[in-house]
């Protein structure tokens, strides 16, 4: 009981902390408060068409952040989703490429499986040195971004470049629009589908599989699982492959659907604000349907920001920084809250 | 020393409550120990003796009720005043910082020192400090390097390097082999003879009667009787209040010890699924070393060319002082070491190839030394620690079903007796009695044939401790094998059917009933062979 209650308190109280900070923070800076809140509200949930706007950046988000949150579960801090996020989309510009002509439905299903496998595959490597060697996953998955983004800008200006973009942003050619999953605004059937899909095998596997109940078990203390004689490498390397995996699926659903083509540099933002959807859901899938929704709808709003409140887009980092400055002083912020509910009862 | 007025007792708590969340830890509860004796204070697991002692040390601050200091008001639930007040608590479970050489957790493990200092200077006056105390311990080892026994010792060490004059001591016997105990007690008598206060919780009837000047009984948070003085006062009748109206038995020679007993053979009630009644095991020992040595990079000491065999419905005890190899014998029993020559085996197979996975499907079953580590997860529910070890053997995708799990885990939870409320709350919630059931639940399934109970009773009050022995009598009788690793003396003489002895990683002696405590002793500590 308190248990569910608090799982829905904290995460509310994280945002609100922040948004209070936030406003603080930009009232001495000399702009609104009051505007910027007015701005998001309307930007990210209530003005027209909004609702959906923000669901466009929340669906791919929900693919990632659900992968993220199933290696987190299991101990490992793959950090690396923007990297196979990228991987995921380049493997599927690939496949693209080399089944020119095929019937649209089967291209683009084995592009996504591409994009799932591009994904776990550069989850596999830091998965398997930090299984094998020891090697920090926190280090190799924040390396592997970097590698991953240069990746994507030999892609994109080499291999899969446009001949006719205009050279300011280097991209592939546009997908001709049989293979498009969903138009630019990024919310299609389909792709609502996937991230049901997404959702609902998610959650079977944490809540339902012995992978789920091992994996958490690994996760709070792996020592204990050793001496029942669990396998510990199995069950982070299938952690480390699904969340790749996962990263990957978005990287491909961007791909096929809003985007429609992949550009270096293009959503730079997408793994890290994955890891603080994972984080602030602490990683059940429900939450991070929330939560997704949520961090999606602040994307969108940002565009709104410079209208509305005068404020540059990128005020909408620092309260997505601020979200994850709480969440990791989420132990002190427990001692507080336990604190106040003692002051309570001794009233 | 001039501090309040000698009539006033050392600490009195009056209508002390203390809840956390939904449980009741203490409940109204009103003492006085009076100063300059040695009380004991003590109780079930789970009856409050831990929370009366972090209370009192301003670690916990009670909801209810106040608590004075030689007559004078303490401030409730703030550390530093206790201090002030000359209050020290030796922990149960450690709290000295890993990284830190013992020189250094003796001078800043109780938070305080700042200024210049040097290397030398520290490691001079903790050697003056540990030689005083008769504990042989290098000043420069790392905390995390010492074996658990060597830790506490520390951590008492630390705790009398200030000028405590009340000392608090939750279980210090627990880990100490009994030439420890003996000068632990020396050193406490000395201490209350300078006029220090210390409050003692005690499991063991022979421990208290040997210290103590009085005894405090609690029971499930509340209290029941104290101080009594121990010398007006019948140990039976101690046991009965311990107790309460709780039909447990207790088992004769139970935490009694007169220098001789011999291998017990009564079997209280326990669970019925730990007798076997699965296939039929193939023929051989339950579990064989032939052999075995292991290099240095292992954890703990290392093996030595170690030979044993357990029999089918046989217990049989490894005795000596913590740290001798011990902790490395379980792993490689357990598949969890490395070792560089030798042959093990288990239920008759050949496993020096088989993992633990594996060597569990043949039967082995392991009580490990560190419940709160090795044998929970305390922050995950008590369904996935009790399902844990099954779930390892099922296809890594399959489907479970959670709702039927959580069923059968409370069914074995109340046939073991396991205190809890629900399937879904933390195995961190439980008392470290109850704990030890569950672990026990989990182990001693149908199919378990070899078991390592390594110090299976650690900690435990008497009530769990006999529950433990007649189930791994239990568990013998239906013809598990079963190698009990303990520095408890007593222990090992109540149930084991021979004992052999390790010292070094070697082991030095075999010891058949009758038992005789004085040289069992001395093999432990390598007086004699």
């Amino acid at each position: 009981m308190t248990g569910k209650l608090d799982a829905i308190l904290r995460p509310m109280a994280f945002i609100l902390l922040a948004t209070l900070l936030c406003g603080i923070v930009f009232q001495i800076a000399g702009y609104s408060a009051f505007l910027m809140f007015d701005s998001i509200v309307d930007g990210a949930f209530l003005g027209r068409r909004s609702l959906e706007k923000s669901l466009r950046w929340a669906l791919p988000l929900f693919i990632t952040a659900v992968g993220v949150g199933i290696s987190f579960r299991c101990g490992f801090f793959n950090i690396g989703a923007q990297g196979q996020f990228y991987i995921g989309a380049i493997c599927a510009a690939f496949a693209v490429e080399s089944m020119a002509g095929a019937p649209p439905a089967i291209v683009v299903t084995l592009g996504m499986m591409a994009g799932m496998a591009g994904g776990a595959l550069w989850a596999f490597w830091p998965g398997y040195l930090r299984l094998r060697t020891g090697a920090d996953e926190v280090i190799t998955t924040l390396m592997g971004n970097f590698i991953a983004g240069l990746i994507l800008v030999y892609v994109t200006s080499g291999p899969l470049k446009d001949p006719s973009g205009s050279g300011q942003q280097a991209s592939t050619r546009i997908l001709p629009d049989e293979l498009r999953i969903s138009d630019a605004g990024g919310v299609s059937p389909t792709i609502i589908a996937i991230a049901t899909a997404v959702g609902m095998v998610g959650w079977l596997l944490v809540n339902r599989t012995a992978f789920g109940a091992l994996a958490g078990l690994a996760g709070r203390n792996p020592t204990m699982l050793r001496f029942q004689g669990g396998k510990i490498w199995q069950l982070g390397l299938a952690s480390f492959l699904i969340s790749g995996a996962l990263a990957g699926l978005a990287g491909s659903v961007e791909l096929f659907g809003p985007s429609g083509r992949i550009a270096s540099g293009s959503l730079p933002a997408h793994g890290f604000t994955a890891i603080l959807v994972a984080l602030v859901a602490s990683y059940a899938v429900p939450a991070t349907a929330v939560a997704a929704l949520f961090f999606g709808g602040l994307f969108s709003a940002a565009l709104f920001l410079p209208i509305l409140a005068g404020l540059p887009a990128s005020a909408i980092d620092l309260f997505n920084a601020t979200v994850a400055l709480l969440i990791t002083a989420r132990i002190s912020l427990d001692t507080w809250f336990h604190r106040l509910r003692r002051g309570r009862r001794d009233d | 020393m001039t501090t309040g007025r000698p009539e006033e007792p050392a600490v009195s708590c009056r209508n002390i409550g203390v809840t956390f969340g939904e449980v009741t830890a203490l409940a109204d509860v009103s003492i006085d120990f009076p100063a300059g004796e040695i009380h004991a204070v003590v109780g079930q697991n789970g009856a409050g003796k831990t929370t009366l002692a972090r209370s009192i040390a301003g670690i916990v601050r009670p909801d209810t009720g106040s608590m004075y200091i030689h007559g004078k008001d303490l401030d409730a639930g703030n550390v530093q005043s206790a201090r002030a007040a000359g209050i020290e608590l030796v922990h149960q479970s450690f709290a000295l910082p890993p990284s830190f050489t013992v020189a250094e957790a003796l001078e800043f493990g109780s938070g305080g020192g700042i200024g210049l200092f040097s290397q030398k200077e520290l490691v001079r006056r903790s050697r003056e400090h540990l030689d005083s105390l008769e504990m042989d311990i290098d000043p420069k080892s790392r905390i995390r390097d010492l074996p658990i026994e060597l830790q506490q010792a520390v951590e008492i060490a630390r705790a009398l390097s200030s000028n405590a004059r009340i000392l608090i001591l939750d279980e210090p016997t627990a880990v100490l082999p009994p030439p420890g105990i003996e000068s632990l007690f020396q050193r406490i008598r000395k201490l209350r003879d300078s006029g220090v206060t210390i409050v003692l919780i005690l499991h063991k009837t022979r421990e208290i009667w040997a210290v103590a000047d009085t005894i405090t009984v609690l029971r499930s948070g509340e209290f029941v009787a104290g101080p009594l003085r121990c010398d007006q006062t019948e140990p039976d009748r101690v046991a009965e209040m311990i107790m309460g109206s709780e039909t447990v038995e207790i088992e004769p020679g139970t935490g009694r010890v007169t220098g001789m007993t011999r291998p017990g053979h009564s079997d209280g009630p326990v669970p019925a699924s730990v007798s076997p009644s699965g296939p039929v095991p193939a023929p051989g020992p339950a579990l064989e070393l032939s052999g075995v040595s292991t290099d240095d990079d292992t954890e703990g000491a290392c093996l030595d060319d170690v030979s044993l065999s357990v029999e089918r419905g046989e217990i049989v005890g490894i005795a000596g002082v913590e740290g001798n190899g011990q902790a490395t014998l379980m792993r490689v029993l357990a598949g969890l070491s490395v070792f560089s020559a030798g042959r093990v085996e288990v239920c008759g197979r050949p496993a020096n190839e088989l993992n633990l996975a594996q060597r569990r499907s043949l039967g082995l079953r392991i009580i490990p030394f560190d419940r709160n580590s090795e044998g929970l997860s305390l922050t995950s529910t008590l369904w996935e620690n009790w399902v844990a070890g099954e779930l390892v053997s099922r296809p890594l995708f399959g489907l479970i079903k959670p709702s039927a799990i959580r069923e059968r885990c409370m069914a074995s939870m109340s046939e073991w007796g396991v205190r809890c409320r629900s399937a879904r709350q933390h195995a961190g919630s439980l008392s470290g009695g109850n704990c030890q059931k569950l672990i026990l639940a989990r182990e001693l399934d149908d199919a378990a044939r070899a078991v390592i109970a390594a110090q299976p009773t650690r900690g435990l009050d008497i009530g769990a401790t006999s529950f433990v022995w007649s189930t791994l009598r239990k568990a013998r009788s239906g013809g598990c094998g079963i190698l009990l690793i303990s520095s408890d003396l007593d222990e090992l003489f109540e149930i084991s059917e021979r004992i052999l002895v390790m010292m070094s990683g070697r082991i030095v002696c075999e010891l058949n009933p009758p038992f005789d405590i004085a040289s069992a002793g001395r093999a432990m500590v390598g007086a004699s062979a």
